[in-house]
């Protein structure tokens, strides 16, 4: 709102005529007054934009007047006009809050100046004021946003399916949404801002996200792991948990961890393994007849080889026909122990042991039959390896299944001119784990052998074999939650390396 | 002098086996370890008869009773096919090689399934040498 009218207040009759022609003459709109009282009802009745008054009027005089209006509107513009040396009026009328001075005689000069500088200073008020009001209002929506925005976000912590965790800087816990409440079976009342990482989670997660922030190794942090937890009532629950460390402006302001409950996802698995193994059982029960059907002949050759050499009283026939039958019923024997192997769930029986000793007992055993075929079979052990606590069987088992494969690779490779060799090596890991490779030089697998591997009755030794010996290996050692791998080139060899985790025998 | 038998077998149980059966019943017995030595068998020594495994590692039982039956030397050679394998599953994988390769090859002329009885072995090998 500009200045518009304004109110010329003199008991001179001659001056408020000519300042008013002065003024409309501007293009403002006067109302004119010759005294204080009068200026006033007219302030309060037509509310003018601007006051110019004398100082020295009947009844009420300027000062007065000045006091008044600012006391009803004390944004209203006043200007004075003084004679001159009228110095304790001057202070007076600024102490009343004038807004400016004219000397008399009043000159259009120094009237527009003053003008000038009182619309100004409306102008920038009603600015403000403006400023104001749209600012409140401002505040106001931003407000109403950041809450919304607040409350949504709440809402998807508190609804999420992950339990989220979030620590500060110093790893106190402020965040705990119901889930993680289930997971960790704390209320969140007992938790947030009171318990800190180290109370909440097992030594070795907390461990974990303190690694976070001390590496920087942005892929690791990416990884989802899977750990147990153990609650307050001693029951545990598996879970897997990703997490991320909070950044602003540079600095590091906390961390969150997602946790998901793997409890069911467990269960389905371990169904699912245990359907596709009943299946494979099925699926194989006609690659198995063929095994059986050579069992069979083996035996009723076997027997007739012994009743020929019964009739004819001829040793060497009795000999063959007996070792053909022995060596079938023990065929017939390992290949039942294999199915119930490896159609059941069998857990590790993990007891003291020397793993250098298991691989010495499984050379022994295969040694001669491989001398009688020119094949050298060597240990290559690490000395470090003590004794640890591991499923002795698994590695009994397995050791010899891939050794028995190894000199079977040897026995089946064309190239004679070689001089065959198998090599177990044992080897320490980072992380307790022992590693086991036993490696041959015989014939090798392309690469359509190497993928049909570890699939259920698969085998490359034609009649020979049950193709369950590599898959029975593979289900102990994945029971012992080690890894098996293969590398292998045709014609040049293959290594099999098992790595099986272990406990020391202090426990530790 | 005796007539000679060709038997082709990966498993050393059904060789001896075989072996002596022929022996008992006065055939004189080759023996080979898989199709590969087979044909190289039925080529120097020319047997009158061949006792063949379908699944063997080097060089398969069908692989070379497809040779046999596509070579005119071998053509009219008699073979008994004696395995693990069901014929059905045998016929199956001809008729896929058949397609595969062009050219229909005559069934086996005696498909015996294993575990054989000996005097069944004995019969198959008297009628086709007579």
């Amino acid at each position: 709102m500009a200045v518009e009218t304004i109110l010329v207040v003199d008991d001179e009759e001659a001056i408020v005529r000519l300042l008013s022609m002065s003024l409309r003459s501007d293009g403002y709109s006067t109302l004119t007054a010759s005294d204080g009282a009068e200026a006033f009802e007219l302030v309060k009745e037509k509310s003018p934009d601007l006051v110019i008054t004398d100082i020295k009027m009947p009844r009420m005089d300027g000062l007065e007047l000045l006091k008044t209006i600012k006391e009803y509107d004390p944004d209203m513009e006043v200007i004075i006009v003084t004679g001159h040396g009228d110095i304790d009026s001057t202070i007076t009328a600024l102490q009343y809050g004038a807004s400016d001075f004219i000397n008399k005689p009043v000159r259009d000069e120094a009237l527009s100046i003053a003008l000038a500088r009182a619309k100004e200073k409306i102008e920038i008020r009603e600015k403000l004021a403006e400023y104001t009001l749209d600012l409140e209002e401002k505040v106001k929506m931003a407000t109403e946003v950041i809450r919304r925005r607040a409350n949504f976000q709440q809402l998807l912590i508190r609804s999420s399916n992950d339990g989220i965790v979030a620590f500060d800087s110093n790893w106190k816990i402020v965040v705990f949404n119901p889930e993680a409440a289930r997971i960790f079976e704390q209320k969140a009342s007992d938790v947030l801002n009171k318990m800190t990482v180290d109370e909440l989670c097992p030594e070795s997660m907390a461990q974990i996200f303190k690694s976070d922030i001390a590496g920087d190794d942005e892929k690791n942090l990416r990884l989802p792991w899977e750990e147990t937890i153990f609650r307050i009532n001693d029951n545990t629950i598996p879970v897997r948990f990703s997490r991320s460390v909070l950044h602003e402006k540079g600095e590091m302001v906390g961390s969150v961890v997602f946790f998901q409950d793997l409890t069911e996802i467990k269960k389905l698995e371990k169904d699912l393994l245990q359907s596709e193994r009943l299946a494979a059982v099925g699926q194989t029960v006609s690659g198995l007849a063929h095994y059986i059907k050579n069992i069979l002949i083996g035996l009723k050759g076997g027997s007739y080889v012994v009743d020929v050499g019964l009739k004819k009283d001829d040793t060497n026939k009795l000999k063959e026909g007996w070792r053909t039958i022995k060596k079938n019923i023990e065929r017939s024997s390992d290949l039942v122990q294999n199915l119930l192997t490896y159609s059941k769930e069998r857990e590790p029986e993990k007891t003291n042991c020397f793993p250098n000793e298991v691989v010495s007992d499984v050379i022994t055993l295969v040694k001669d039959y491989a001398k009688e075929n020119n094949i050298e079979v060597t240990p290559i052990l690490d000395d470090s390896i003590g004794e640890v606590v591991i499923d002795p069987d698994t590695l009994h088992r397995s050791l010899l299944n891939l050794v028995s494969n190894g000199i079977d690779a040897c026995l089946d490779d064309e190239n004679i001119d070689k001089d065959w060799e198998i090599t177990v090596r044992t080897f320490k890991e980072a992380d307790r784990v022992i590693g086991f490779e036993v490696r041959d030089n015989g014939s090798g697998m392309d690469d359509d052998t190497k993928a049909k591997l570890f699939s259920p009755f698969f085998s490359s030794k034609g009649g020979k074999g049950t193709g369950l010996g590599l898959m029975v290996t593979s289900k102990m050692i994945e029971e012992h939650k080690g890894t098996i791998d293969i590398d292998s080139t045709l014609g040049k060899g293959t290594a099999f390396t098992i790595r099986l985790p272990y406990q020391t025998v202090t426990g530790e | 002098m005796s007539k000679k038998v060709l038997v082709v077998d990966d498993d050393p149980d059904v060789r001896t086996f075989v072996i002596t059966v022929l022996e008992e019943n006065q055939y004189t017995p080759l023996v080979a370890q898989d199709g590969i030595e087979g044909m190289e068998k039925i080529e120097t020594e020319n047997p009158d008869l061949v006792i063949l495994d379908v699944l063997m590692p080097r060089g398969s039982g069908i692989r070379l009773y497809r040779s046999l039956k596509t070579d005119e030397r071998y053509k009219t050679l008699p073979v008994i096919m004696l395995t693990g394998i069901a014929l059905r599953s045998f016929l199956k994988s001809q008729k896929v090689l058949a397609e595969f390769k062009g050219g229909e090859v005559p069934i086996p002329d005696v498909y015996l399934e294993k575990p054989v009885e000996p005097e069944d072995l004995v019969e198959a090998i008297q009628k086709k040498l007579g």
